[in-house]
């Protein structure tokens, strides 16, 4: 407020002069719109890209130095001229952009505060979508730091959409591939402004050069902008200022907003088929040693086929999930930093493994070795534990909350002994009502071996998966306490189906078993428990993969109101 | 495909896809699949701003659109909306035929010929049976100039309607009234540059950064640090970035600028030279406000008086002061008198007629302006008077009418028209271009005055308009786009709205649907002049000559379109040419004496105040800037759907949400004394304590307001009414 300014013009109170006035020049005649005529005329439309170099830098970076996005919060009023702008001017697809623009809302009564942010790619430092895509089609470009993606190398793992702590790369289901803003490299090498640059009436973005040592000092402090996820994690290199001091209450419109997440149908098949098919051969290799080979390898030949069958049928579930699954060969290029890579390469040798092992027990080649076999399904066994941790490390490389490493790995170890143990037992019994042979130790210590496995194994797995609801009561809303929210939440129905089919597959059923002698009674017909107990725990399981991904928070920037 | 490249392939067909490349056209690079071959500048058919927008058409179609960088309005720039103008025009739900009511669902197809001999049929029908006032229209301010006028000579002249309005009654009214009273003639005075020039620049009861973000630029570009003072009950995004915010009380904004004008008073911060010369009222004026002391304007409004006086000194000591109002002031149950309390204060202190100046409405719709001048219902075309004879006569000659064609009195007003249906005595209505189902305050009431109607006609772009799905009769008429035209804006900018897709099926341009109905109807030889735009165009040039509006020196639509249009007045042979004009510059105003008046009257107080039953009070406005009134159009956009919600919600304050039990996200049920509605609960510190407010843009909003109206202007009060809000359900359940 002028408060300190002395009055002038006509209505100037006396005393005061009217120095101001004699000061300040006549505005008329000198206006923007006086300058902007005088711009046009006559050069048109050449020189009008000269109306943004004032947004661009003078110099390319240096060494040690990157392009950045530069927003000017007090500028950026929300109208999303840039969000539409990169729609337009990049040919995008109807719904696609690949800026967005979030709201932050905070102050008490008497300062109410409401700032929105525009906000596209970061251009990180240490970009986690690049760490993460298991085909290379992220490139930092060494001159300009920005981090480009090969649009025609992707194969549409969307990997690097959950690895991304900003939501930033996008899936297009139509094309199979992730796109994502490049900074309109092509208009920045060509001396022109992106086109949110271009498209902001208020100036409120602009590419400026940073230094990379400069952005890792900032972040030492956490600090980037309200509300939005650890910068130390990827090192984001936009760059928000703002002359207000924010409240401290400031947070997104969409912070209370609970949505569940997507639920990757053909990686939850995936998952529970890969490791109900370790598990199995697992199990075998643990049963082999309680029972002795002479019994086990009357019925190995069951769980190995199955075993391979499952690993194949998970095998084609994940090509599934690729936008483009005839690239999936390309997978191996990633091996050195991308768990995915690693994941797809095990699980490949698994599935040959298990194919040498199981044609083993076959037995129908009779020169083929039985000592090729066991080794075969010791190895596939170990490689296929080892896909399993890298099944694990793939969600928990993402360093969310919910798929943090100890209980992921914990969580895909238990439901493989489980997937196993059910599954084991399942077959067992097939087989032993088929062959009509029931190998001894079967039928008297087996049962209650893969009973007691089972309860104990679900029982874990529930009481893990209940712990979560405690984070109900934890005073802030964080992370993990949204997908308790969930659970009870959106989810709520999810949730009590995982729960009965655990109780009743897991623990009711097999409990029955020990405690009765059930299994003996129903003679023939015992199958139609066991294969109830299956099919329970499997879908039970089933369920509780679909929560792990639904209720894991997307990290992501400050959101608009949602409805 | 080399081997290489199974492996590693930098480049292909995405790649190629999405590759740029620089269009000489444009100055600059474009999607190499959508290099314009050639280009065409139009003005918007949103907002009052009239920002011009580059089409860029390859092989004739409009692919992409970007902003006119040499056009004065906006520089290059457009907002969402203008954007996204073209790809609107493309939807599911075109009207591309006429449709004739079967029974309560069924449509029946019919061509043009059928529609237009079943109109006339009807509509002499009706006229023979209950008087040729039985019958009566309700336009828009989205139409062009030409289309407006051509619509309100039909009615009037053609078809002897006596009757018709516009939604730009929703909006403008009370500025128009304000202004008509003040200045003699409905004369926004300023120009766009005035933005630039102001020390200190006053939003009253407007938001520019969401509804009209491209004016907003000139605020936000400024590198001088303007004093920016808001006064607004929400912290809206213009109050955010405003110097001063001062959150008043809703609706007492008339006594907080009573209470300004006598401090400017008592302070010696008038202008005694420009009061002396250029006006009439002052002392009434300023006896009359001698009762606003402050205690009583810190009493009603909320405001602290230190903020009160602080106000007051930035307005009396600012060099150059502008005041800036939209709906916040027009909406209101004494809008008109709001309006000229804003305009008594530019007179006090003389801040008008100088750069940097004015009293500004800034308008609503993109040619609310053209509708206020031409469409020929409350004025006489061309802002005559229908009760003058001199006026008739002039009107009748230039249009070569018999002068007893024209009634001697106005129309009546919107609301006055819906009220003469439930009476009887209309008993057919023809809505062109608006959708009054959905935007008419106290919504329930106004589907019943539809509901009544014995012929109801609808001429719509779109078939699922809440109004058009009660039609009897719909013609398709084509969009904003698919024809030729001018628009006048806010700044009094005369700009050309040029034809860049073709209309779908067999949708026409309201102009061609105007001339048919007209040959059909029988109305004379005169409409034969009526031709094409460009010739009406130049009638309507004829028609202003000697008024405040005159533009008889523009030289057609080429002229418009070399000079990135033209304001008014621009008569033959003016002195004054520049791009940039603002009125009054000379003192002179409209009134025969050439003064302007100080029109104030006693506050009321409004219709609705919160008690014990509906505790809290309702305020609507806009949601964002990518949502354009009742989202016919904005809806469209697959891309603009996205960016905002999709559902209601409202917007509530922490401490009411907290006593209500109400959590973020919770569903909740809101309640009038006229309807409610379900929302989505936003709380937000942003809201005052005690209000709620709901975006205007879903159809549910107006079950709530009441049947309020500016008794001057006949405008509707959309902001001020009392609501209950309960909580529904769990807030968990919102994610689905």
């Amino acid at each position: 407020m002028p408060s300190d300014i002395p009055p002038s013009g006509p209505n100037a109170v006396p005393g005061h002069g009217n120095w101001a006035a004699e000061l300040l020049p006549v505005i008329e005649g000198s206006t923007a719109v006086d300058g902007f005529a005088d711009y046009c005329s006559g050069q048109e439309p050449e020189k009008l890209r000269g109306r943004y170099q004032a947004l661009l830098p003078a110099t390319p970076p240096g060494p040690g130095e990157q392009y950045a996005f530069e927003v000017d919060l007090d500028r950026c009023s929300g109208c999303k001229s840039c969000v539409v702008a990169c729609h337009a001017l990049n040919g995008l697809d109807e719904q696609e952009s690949w800026r967005e623009v979030g709201l932050l809302v905070g102050g008490g009564p008497d300062l109410p505060v409401l700032q929105h942010v525009t906000t596209a790619c970061h251009h990180c430092l240490e970009p986690a979508c690049q760490a993460a895509c298991p085909v290379n089609a992220y490139q930092k470009d060494p001159g300009t730091g920005i981090v480009i993606h090969l649009d025609d190398q992707c194969f549409g793992c969307r990997y690097c959409t959950l690895a991304c702590p900003y939501d930033v790369p996008k899936y297009h289901a139509a094309k199979g591939i992730v796109r994502k803003c490049d900074m309109c490299r092509t208009r920045l090498l060509a001396g022109e402004a992106p086109a949110c640059v271009q498209a902001c009436p208020h100036q409120a973005i602009r590419i400026r050069v940073v230094a990379a040592d400069q952005i890792r000092e900032a972040y030492e402090t956490h600090t980037f902008l309200p509300g939005t996820p650890d910068p130390q994690l990827t090192e984001p290199t936009t760059v928000y200022t703002s002359r207000k001091v924010f409240p401290r209450n400031m947070l997104p419109a969409d912070y209370y907003h609970l949505r569940p997440a997507e639920a990757h149908w053909p990686l939850v098949i995936m998952l529970i088929l890969t490791q109900m098919s370790v598990g199995t051969l697992l199990t075998g290799q643990l049963l082999q040693r309680e029972w002795g080979v002479e019994d086990w390898q009357r019925l190995a030949a069951w769980p190995a086929t199955w075993s391979l069958l499952m690993g194949l049928v998970a095998l084609a579930a994940s090509t599934l999930h690729l936008g483009r699954p005839w690239l999936c060969f390309r997978a191996v290029l990633g091996l050195s930093h991308s768990w995915l890579s690693r994941e797809i390469v095990a699980f490949g040798m698994f599935a040959l493994l298990a194919l040498v092992h199981a044609a083993a027990t076959w037995g129908g080649l009779a020169s083929y070795p039985l000592w090729l076999g066991r080794l075969a399904g010791t190895m596939a066994t170990c490689v296929g534990l080892a896909a399993v941790v890298s099944s694990a490390m793939v969600y928990a490389a993402t360093k969310r909350a919910l798929w943090n490493g100890p209980s992921t790995v914990a969580r895909f170890l238990l439901s493989t002994l489980l997937l196993g143990s059910v599954t084991t037992w399942w077959l067992t019994e097939v087989s032993v009502s088929i062959t009509q042979e029931p190998p001894q130790a079967v039928l008297t210590s087996g049962r209650r071996m893969l009973a007691t496995a089972t309860i104990s194994l679900t029982g874990l797995k529930l009481l893990y998966e209940l712990s979560l609801l405690r984070y109900l009561r934890q005073p802030h809303q964080s992370a993990l306490k949204r997908s308790a929210q969930l659970l009870i939440g959106p989810l709520g129905d999810t949730m009590l189906m995982r729960l009965a089919c655990g109780v009743a597959g897991g623990l009711l059923l097999p409990a029955l078993t020990i405690e009765t002698a059930l299994l003996e009674e129903l003679g023939p017909w015992r199958l139609l428990p066991l294969t109830a107990l299956l099919m329970a725990t499997v879908s039970g399981e089933i369920f509780e993969r679909y929560l792990f991904f639904t209720t894991c928070v997307v990290r992501r920037m400050p959101g608009a109101v949602q409805s | 495909m080399k081997w290489k490249n199974w492996f590693f392939q930098r480049e292909g067909s995405y790649t190629e896809e999405l590759r740029l490349d620089r269009s000489e056209l444009i100055g600059g690079h474009v999607p190499r699949r959508l290099l314009p071959d050639q280009i065409v500048d139009s003005v918007c058919g949103y907002c009052s701003t009239g920002c011009s927008l580059r089409v860029h058409l390859r092989e004739d179609e409009a692919v992409t659109v970007t902003g006119t960088p040499t056009y004065p309005v906006n520089r290059g720039m457009a907002c969402p909306k203008g954007w996204e103008a073209v790809r609107v025009l493309q939807a599911s739900d075109r009207a591309t035929a006429p449709l004739l009511r079967i029974g309560r669902r069924d449509w029946k197809r019919l061509s043009w010929n059928d529609a237009i001999n079943l109109f006339v049929q009807r509509m002499k029908a009706i006229q023979q049976q209950y008087g040729r006032d039985a019958v009566a229209f309700l336009g828009t301010g989205q139409l062009t100039t030409e289309e407006l006028a051509f619509l309100g000579s039909l009615a009037k002249f053609g078809m002897g309607i006596l009757d018709g309005d516009g939604n730009t009654r929703q909006c403008m009214a009370s500025a128009v009234v304000a202004y008509q009273q003040a200045f003699g003639f409905d004369a926004p005075p300023y120009t766009y540059a005035d933005l630039e020039q102001s020390d200190v620049l006053l939003f009253i009861g407007a938001n520019p950064c969401i509804a009209h973000p491209i004016l907003w630029q000139r605020v936000a570009q400024r590198r001088d640090n303007p004093t920016v003072i808001v006064i607004d009950p929400r912290t809206t995004e213009t109050a955010s970035q405003a110097t001063l915010h001062v959150r008043v009380r809703p609706k007492t904004d008339l006594l907080l600028l009573y209470g300004i004008a006598k401090l400017l008073i008592e302070n010696g911060w008038t202008n005694p030279e420009f009061i002396r010369n250029h006006t009439t009222g002052y002392q009434e004026f300023a006896s009359f406000v001698q009762q606003f002391d402050i205690q009583r304007v810190v009493n009603e409004t909320g405001v602290p008086g230190h903020i009160i006086k602080e106000l007051a000194k930035a307005i009396g000591c600012g060099r150059r002061v502008s005041f800036w109002w939209t709906m916040g002031v027009n909406q209101s149950h004494q809008g008109v008198r709001t309006a000229q309390a804003i305009i008594n204060l530019a007179l006090l202190t003389g801040n008008i007629g100088r750069p940097g100046t004015g009293a500004n409405s800034i308008t609503g719709q993109c040619n609310a302006m053209g509708s206020r001048l031409f469409a020929n219902t409350t004025n006489l075309l061309g802002g005559h008077d229908f009760t003058n004879p001199q006026h008739r006569n002039k009107v009748a000659r230039i249009l070569q009418i018999d002068e007893t064609m024209i009634p001697h009195r106005k129309s009546l007003d919107y609301h006055h028209i819906l009220e003469e249906v439930i009476r009887g005595r209309i008993r057919a209505l023809w809505i062109v271009c608006t959708n009054p189902a959905h935007s008419w305050i106290n919504q329930q009431l106004c589907h019943e005055v539809l509901e009544r109607l014995d012929f109801l006609v609808v001429q719509d772009m779109y078939y699922s308009t809440e109004t058009t799905r009660v039609a009897h009769l719909v013609l398709p008429a084509a969009g904003w786009g698919e024809k030729e035209g001018t628009f006048i804006n806010s700044e009094r900018r005369i700009g050309r709205v040029r034809k860049v897709a073709e209309p779908p099926g067999e949708a026409l341009p309201d102009f061609v649907i105007f001339q048919r109905i007209a040959r059909a109807w029988g109305c004379g030889r005169w409409i034969e002049r009526w031709s094409d735009p460009e010739s009406v165009f130049r009638i309507l040039q004829e028609l202003t000559a000697g008024q405040p509006c005159d533009f008889t020196g523009i030289d057609g639509y080429a002229h418009l379109e070399r000079e990135g249009g033209i304001q008014w007045p621009y008569p033959r042979n003016a002195p004054d040419r520049r791009p940039e004009r603002r009125l009054f510059e000379d003192g002179r105003f409209f009134h025969p004496d050439g003064r302007a008046r100080f029109c104030f009257e006693e506050p009321r107080p409004p219709f609705e105040q919160p008690d014990a039953s509906y505790p809290l009070l309702l305020n609507t406005g806009r949601g964002t800037a990518v949502q354009w009134h009742t989202q016919t159009r904005t809806s469209k956009s697959p891309l603009l759907r996205n960016l905002y919600p999709r559902q209601l919600t409202i917007e509530i304050h922490p401490n009411d949400a907290r006593r209500l039990g109400i959590r973020p996200y919770d569903r909740v049920e809101v309640t009038s004394r006229r309807g409610r509605l379900v929302a989505a609960a936003f709380v937000t510190p942003t809201v005052p304590e005690g209000q709620v407010f709901l975006p205007m843009h879903y159809p549910e909003v107006n079950r709530l307001t009441p049947s309020v109206f500016d008794p001057y202007s006949f405008q509707p009060a959309y902001k001020h009414c009392a609501v209950r809000v309960t909580k529904l359900g769990s807030s968990l359940a919102s994610g689905q």
